[in-house]
């Protein structure tokens, strides 16, 4: 079969590195080709050079019997390629309709003047919709959408330009298991009409799940590509990683056993004003990790931000190690004891302005401060020493703790986060979807982290909507229904299954 | 993967050059062109006490906005809380006031429009522009009623000597405190730990939430600061023109932005260093005076003025911008 796009020999050197070195893809029609690497492999900046974004250093592209040796993001989409970006480039201020046709609207003779034809864009606009499944009126504002309507919202723009070759990054990081199911069965509608699918993603589930080819790139360089049939997941965890990833990171003892050992927190009764989180209670022994399993939105993260004081909470109690703790405000919180380690890094986590050093020392400097922030010196001698410590005890991958946080790969980043949060010596850590985009290999990493902190006697809580990654980390698991803990599960012995049944109220 | 790199030495462009000194660079360029167009005016024993006495006002006014800009916001009260700190400090001084009591509580007055301008800002969650531009009305309106719209003067004469003197014959007093509150303002944004939150909370005013930084107390603090600078202005500008007009002030919140940018605060929040902004005054200073010596008519010297700000910022944007690539 003849593909519909051949990437050749593809290089791309950025001043003192080599991004990609003599890469070759190609993507037939009517496939589903993932592409897998860890953070930094290169996967964007090919896909960038395929949207016209980049301008390949040397190689070659050849699409539909033309031969480039670079695109422009206008012969990109002329040949009929389109992107569907993990950050949504849907406008929000704009309708469904408008979104689907900005930048090349429809238009018509009126009196001999060119006017926009919305009578024929609407008509376009339905049988798109219909296609992709997106059951909204087309004047209904983008903004008012939810993520994973977007996301459909996005790819019907797609099609509305004629694509053939549809790339999605990472396009299931924020759904839901149903969700992920629609986006999943709208793709296979897609192959059936021939388009070609580049699929990146990070969830190792999703490869067997849905791709016909896996091509693996590593460090910048062209690993092989594989027939998805014939690859095991361990073979392509080995090729990525280039090592062995164990599977679980339970604690040794058992859960009964992690039980007779003392509370070391202990929320009582949370509940929020706006009621997204509602009589939240749960304990936590010395030793253990809970996880909290449930659907986006079900007040996983709402309990952790009233618990952190970020967002107020109309009632309930916080203890740590016994003593009641008051929170208000994150300060509070900090000063007590207690990090957290937010889902949105970009948006939450970090000061993009600031250096891994100056990131670091935030928490501590807000712990050891007087007068609510405001008060106490900077300690350069302090700071640079918690800076030195937490690279290394993290090995937080950066040319100096001077470089800015916001040139680290997404895993760097989170152990940059995580490194703030022990430098303080939180005694209790949130982790808020702490994998979230982040490599196999910095995925084990954190992991291990997170065990090593629970043994040290540090109280960690997970949220997580990755059940698999739950179900080998968590010694306990909450699962939340409609902002209400519905039960307590043991990890080792819980099931997949099981915590869909309870988080759906199947 | 595994090794480290070796971070490369950057390169010596034009871009890390204006980075670091671009600011001095074009008040030196400035200096020169003067120079040139009329020797006399820079080299003369009174040019450099005329230049730093036109800055005065100029600099303390940038060092509030300063801390504005730096969170991202802005503080377009600065000119009428200027005016308003001057014309309370004289009418007190006119009302039998010993004149350092009055000038004292000109500046707390500054210190309390600030506050006053912190608290509508924290309380109503509106932006800052529109609070303080509402503000800067309010202010101006107060000023014209406290005065009933008369200049005031008269002062004693304790006050009038000591704010036209001059320190070892070329420092005037105006320009003595500014460098003063320069000084006490760099050590703040430098070693403190509040000053380090502020860039934090420019950079990202959501993650330093999360991060333990109380964002009203911070903001609260910032316009404080701002006022406070604006009422020493008030102070100095009476003290320069020897008397109080009722519309003292008007237009300088634009000099004190622009000296901001110039200075090198990134319009955007969290960028932004205390000697960039004393030099982006002393810049507004420069072009004021040059402008007076070349005899440049007074309303065409608004015209000039524009263009000059539009120009430096233009520079620093395209260069900062190609130096990020």
């Amino acid at each position: 079969m003849e593909p519909l796009i051949r990437m050749v020999g593809i290089t791309k050197t950025f001043p003192g590195v080599k991004a990609l070195d003599n890469i070759s893809f190609d993507i037939l029609p009517g496939e589903v080709h993932m592409l897998i690497g860890e953070n930094g492999a290169g996967k964007s900046t090919l896909m960038k050079i395929l949207s016209g974004v980049y301008q390949p250093t040397s190689g070659k592209i050849i699409c539909n019997g033309h031969e480039y040796s670079e695109l422009t993001t206008k012969t990109s989409q002329d040949e009929g390629i389109a992107i569907v970006y993990q950050e949504l480039s849907v406008i929000n201020e704009l309708s469904i309709l408008e979104n689907l046709f900005v930048g090349k609207l429809m238009t018509k003779k009126r009196f001999g003047l060119p006017v926009v034809d919305y009578k024929g864009m609407l008509e376009k606009a339905r049988t798109v919709l219909d296609q992709v499944g997106l059951k909204h009126d087309p004047s209904t504002l983008v903004g008012d959408l939810a993520i994973p309507d977007k996301q459909l919202c996005e790819i019907a723009k797609a099609l509305v330009s004629g694509a053939k070759v549809i790339v999605l990054d990472e396009p299931t990081t924020s759904l839901t298991t149903s969700e992920v199911e629609r986006l999943h069965g709208l793709i296979r509608e897609l192959k059936k009409q021939g388009c070609g699918i580049v699929y990146i993603s990070h969830k190792m589930k999703e490869l067997h799940q849905i791709g016909d080819r896996i091509t693996v790139l590593k460090d910048g360089t062209y690993v092989g590509t594989y027939p998805a049939s014939e690859v095991t997941l361990d073979d392509l965890i080995r090729l990525m990683v280039g090592r062995e990833i164990s599977g679980t990171y339970f604690a040794e003892e058992s859960a009964e056993e992690l039980m007779t050992h003392p509370v070391i927190f202990e929320a009582k009764d949370i509940t929020r004003a706006d009621g997204t989180c509602r009589h939240v209670s749960f304990q936590l022994h010395e030793g253990e990790i809970l996880g909290f399993a449930g659907l986006v939105g079900a007040g996983r993260t709402e309990t952790m931000e009233a618990i952190f004081g970020a967002v107020p909470r109309q009632s309930g109690q916080v203890f740590l190690k016994g003593k009641e703790l008051t929170i208000h405000e994150p300060y509070a919180a900090i000063k007590q004891g207690i990090g957290m380690l937010t889902e949105d890094r970009r948006k939450l986590g970090f000061a993009k302005n600031f250096s891994c050093k100056q990131n670091i020392s935030l928490a501590p400097f807000i712990k050891t401060s007087t007068m609510g922030g405001l008060g106490g010196m900077l300690d350069p001698a302090s700071e640079q020493k918690w800076a030195d410590e937490q690279v290394a005890a993290l090995s937080i991958k950066c040319t100096s703790p001077d470089q800015m946080t916001v040139n680290l790969s997404g895993g760097n980043q989170q152990k940059v986060i995580l490194g703030k949060w022990m430098a303080a010596e939180s005694e209790v850590l949130i982790f808020d979807e702490p994998t979230k985009g982040i490599d196999v290999g910095s995925k084990s990493e954190i992991y291990i982290l997170m065990r090593r902190l629970a043994q040290q006697g540090k109280g960690v809580l997970m949220v997580s909507s990755e059940q698999t990654e739950l179900l080998s980390v968590c010694d306990r698991i909450a699962v939340f229904r409609d902002g209400e803990l519905k039960d307590i599960l043991e990890g080792k012995t819980a099931t997949e299954e099981e915590i869909v049944k309870i988080s759906t109220g199947e | 993967m595994s090794e480290k790199k070796v971070e490369a030495r950057k390169p010596f462009t034009f871009a890390t050059y204006w980075q670091r000194f671009g600011t001095i660079s074009i008040l030196l360029l400035l200096l020169v062109v003067l120079a040139v167009a009329k020797p006399t005016s820079v080299f003369s024993a009174t040019s450099i006490p005329q230049i730093l006495r036109q800055s005065a006002v100029n600099i303390l006014l940038a060092l509030g906005e300063f801390f504005a800009i730096l969170l991202g916001y802005i503080d377009l009260s600065v000119s009428a809380a200027c005016g308003l700190t001057g014309m309370v400090a004289a009418l007190l001084m006119r009302g039998g006031c010993p004149w350092v009591l009055a000038c004292v509580a000109g500046v707390l007055c500054g210190t309390l429009i600030g506050a006053c301008n912190g608290f509508l800002i924290n309380k109503t969650g509106l932006h800052p522009f529109i609070i303080t531009l509402g503000m800067q009305t309010i202010y101006f309106g107060l000023m014209l009623v406290i005065s009933s719209s008369a200049s005031v003067y008269g002062f004693p004469a304790g006050f009038s000597g000591f704010m036209n003197g001059n320190l070892f014959g070329f420092l005037p007093v105006g320009a003595i405190i500014a460098l003063i509150a320069a000084g006490i303002l760099w050590f703040f944004t430098t070693k403190t730990k509040a000053g380090r939150n502020l860039y934090a909370l420019g950079g990202n005013r959501e993650a330093a939430w999360y991060s333990g930084i109380n964002v009203h107390r911070h903001q609260m603090l910032v316009y404080m600061i701002s006022g406070t600078c604006a009422g020493l202005a008030g102070i100095v500008l009476t003290g320069r023109l020897n008397a109080a007009a009722p519309t003292a002030g008007t237009g300088y919140e634009t000099y004190a932005i622009a000296a901001t940018i110039i200075g090198g605060t990134s319009f955007f929040g969290g960028v932004g260093k205390i000697p960039g902004v004393v030099a982006g005054g002393l810049i507004i200073g420069i072009i004021n005076y040059g402008m007076t010596v070349l005899m440049i008519d007074a309303s065409m010297q608004k015209v000039v003025m524009g263009a000059l700000i539009i120009i430096a910022v233009t520079l620093d944007h395209f260069v900062s911008k190609s130096s990020s690539k």
